[in-house]
């Protein structure tokens, strides 16, 4: 008998529901966000007993509050307690969107706007654009979806066009799965820390420790919330950290209304003093009040910016070592270099954050990876047309060998023999035209 | 404290950072290093007055290097204090006296008096932004100086700059009783997988006449990269990523 002996696993913690080990600490117990490629920002989720706030700074827009149904929907969907704080936490809920499939409302966009999104993916694979590049791998702005069936109940699959069942949510009510608090403003205590003691008593009730409760605060500081401070909401996410870190089986998530996020809302140094009060924090800047930026990134809808991210156990944070999209992990081949600029996307299903570049030419022009859905050209008459580039694929001819003639004169076809030995050596030639002339062109 | 800052026993050093390069690595490696020190004759101490770490962070990232916080604690080499909940119930400077009384009894409670304490306060930032005044922290910080000089303890204080170009009130406060100001900061270029940071030391106005620690001024901060287990201190430009 060998003297090596396999080490088996010892026995394994029974695993709470839609949670996982860290890959980077076992201490570490991370739940998903609801939104794939957040959670790869993040370095795979948000670890129990931390807060993730996210700003978003832009008034025509409520990405915040999206990133938060997600949060609540995934909640709901893989079995964890849900504890809804808002002025009108009903409404929330009842607005929140569901797995696809499974919903009773009817999705009313049109299919043919998948069909385009397939058939151009397709055309997108057939390209290619010279042969060293054939090995390489196609290129990726965002992280796949999770598709394996293991990863299923840690990070569902929403989509934004089907709404969550009512029966559901009644459901998930009457087991006190989801519970509701309604924030009321009061002239004698501000409403934050009336909040900050019913959570406290809601956790000393708590029967079902076991399982992880999510709270989810969409809109912390509204005009509902009633007077609020700057203090007040420093002094709330502090006292809600702290409470956080005495509870193992807790995380949270929250928003600020666009009127506290904005760069020096709560005088200044607002963000910084945010992001040292919250585990986790991210902006997202939507260019609703910028036309000239929706113009310039055509199928994105935002930025992206990273403040602070969760190490509950550690130094250096998992996001650094395991984001993908970041791209600081050593894996990456630009390692060492800076971190990715960040963008999001919000179609019609799904809410993505993917990498940001800029194009050939850093501007305007057409995506390349996968067809954006604004066809700015058309809606922008002002646009010159001019200003767009294009990429036509044509087949090239086999020339007889040989003879090299650099003549453009039209050239009597070669014999037919030569034509169909060759004809499965065709190769595809690419060019790129620009209508303008040359930057370099003088 | 531990390489290359090397500071001496029984000095203030004012830590600050910026929200992209925390220095909390400061805090964890003085902890560890600080029981990893052979100690010439008794035990070292340390005493953690803790805003804003948590004391599970505190563990696993001392156990990466073989430290073990939670026996040192039962032992009582090592005091946790949860700076918030000690304070007291009334405002301005009251509100600290609780505290700074906790701390003297730890202090006389000890049989060995002479043995090398470090002192920690891991966020005084964070107490001014819920609403404690820059007076009322300025005098129990004065206070809590003047403690560990007389039991020749080291005090380290961090605090958050959040605008560096115009130095806050309390950071001038700090900064005048302090004898060395570790200051970490982020790359202007951003962050990146190679660097975290660099780290400058600076001297203090309370810095006595005579010292042996290699200051390091701005133009030659060392650059550093956080790891799992601790952190990489190297020249600039000599980088991963560099070479």
């Amino acid at each position: 008998m060998s003297s090596f002996k396999r080490k088996t696993p010892g026995k394994q913690a029974t695993q709470l529901p839609g949670t996982r080990p860290c890959p980077g600490s076992i201490s570490t117990t991370i739940t998903s966000t609801g939104i794939p490629s957040l959670d790869d920002l993040l370095g795979g989720g948000i670890p129990l007993s931390c807060s993730l706030l996210v700003n978003a700074p832009d008034p025509h827009s409520s990405y915040g509050e999206l990133v938060q149904k997600l949060f609540i929907a995934q909640g709901l969907a893989c079995g964890q307690d849900v504890l809804v704080i808002d002025p009108t936490p009903a409404e929330l809920v009842k607005t929140c969107m569901w797995m696809p499939g499974s919903s009773n409302v009817v999705a009313s966009g049109d299919p043919d706007e998948e069909k385009d999104e397939e058939i151009a993916k397709d055309q997108d694979q057939k390209i290619k654009i010279a042969w060293r590049y054939e090995q390489m791998k196609q290129f990726k702005t965002t992280v796949a979806s999770p598709s394996t069936p293991s990863m299923d109940d840690y990070c569902r699959v929403f989509d934004l066009t089907s709404r969550i069942p009512e029966s559901v949510v009644e459901k998930a009510i009457q087991s006190q799965q989801l519970i509701l608090y309604d924030v009321q403003p009061s002239l004698e205590v501000p409403s934050a820390s009336g909040t900050l003691i019913r959570i406290e008593d809601l956790l000393i009730k708590r029967t079902t420790a076991s399982v992880p409760l999510r709270i989810c605060i969409p809109s912390l500081g509204s005009p509902l919330w009633g007077e609020l401070s700057s203090k007040d909401i420093l002094h709330f996410l502090f006292s809600l950290r702290s409470i956080l870190r005495r509870h193992a089986n807790i995380c949270a998530s929250l928003s600020l209304p666009s009127h506290w996020s904005a760069e020096n809302a709560g005088g200044q140094g607002w963000v910084q003093k945010l992001g040292w009060f919250s585990d986790a924090l991210i902006t997202l800047s939507a260019f609703t009040a910028n036309p000239s930026l929706s113009t310039l990134f055509p199928s994105h809808h935002g930025l992206v910016q990273i403040h602070s991210l969760p190490a509950p156990h550690t130094l250096l944070s998992p996001s650094d070592r395991f984001s993908t999209l970041r791209g600081l992990s050593a894996s990456t081949p630009s390692s060492g270099s800076g971190e990715n600029n960040l963008a999001f996307k919000c179609t019609r299903k799904r809410l993505v954050f993917e990498t940001l570049h800029l194009d050939l030419e850093g501007g305007v022009s057409e995506r390349r990876t996968t067809p954006s859905n604004t066809d700015f050209e058309t809606n922008n008459p002002g646009l010159n047309k001019k200003a767009a580039a294009s990429v036509e694929i044509e087949i090239e001819e086999i020339m007889p060998t040989g003879s090299v003639d650099m003549s453009n004169e039209p050239k009597p076809s070669p014999p037919k023999t030569t034509m169909e030995k060759s004809k499965g050596k065709k190769k595809k030639a690419v060019a790129f035209h620009t209508d303008r002339p040359d930057v370099y062109d003088f | 404290m531990f390489p290359p800052l090397n500071l001496p026993d029984g000095v203030l050093a004012l830590i600050t950072d910026e929200l992209p390069s925390p220095a909390d690595f400061v805090l964890h490696q003085s902890i560890i290093s600080n029981f990893k020190l052979p100690a010439k004759d008794s035990k070292r101490k340390a005493v953690i007055l803790s805003v804003s770490e948590s004391w599970t962070r505190w563990q696993a990232i001392a156990a990466k290097s073989n430290v073990n916080l939670n026996q040192l604690k039962d032992s009582g080499s090592l005091h946790l204090i949860d700076v918030v909940p000690s304070l007291g119930p009334s405002e301005g400077s009251d509100a600290f006296r609780a505290l700074f009384d906790k701390i003297t009894s730890i202090f006389d409670a000890t049989e060995s008096p002479s043995a090398p304490t470090l002192v920690i306060l891991d966020d005084i930032t964070a107490l001014e932004w819920i609403g404690h005044s820059t007076l009322a922290l300025s005098r129990f910080c004065r206070a809590l100086r003047a403690l560990c000089l007389k039991k020749n303890a080291t005090l380290l204080i961090r605090h958050h700059l959040i605008t560096p170009e115009e130095p806050d009130a309390l950071f001038r406060l700090l900064y005048q009783m302090c004898s060395y100001h570790v200051d970490v900061r982020p790359l202007a270029s951003g962050r990146s997988g190679a660097v975290s940071g660099e780290v400058a030391l600076h001297a203090g106005p309370s810095l006595p006449p005579t010292t042996s620690v290699k200051l390091m001024p701005r133009s030659t901060a060392l650059q550093y990269r956080l790891t799992e287990s601790g952190v990489v201190f190297f020249e600039r430009g000599s980088s991963r990523g560099v070479l």
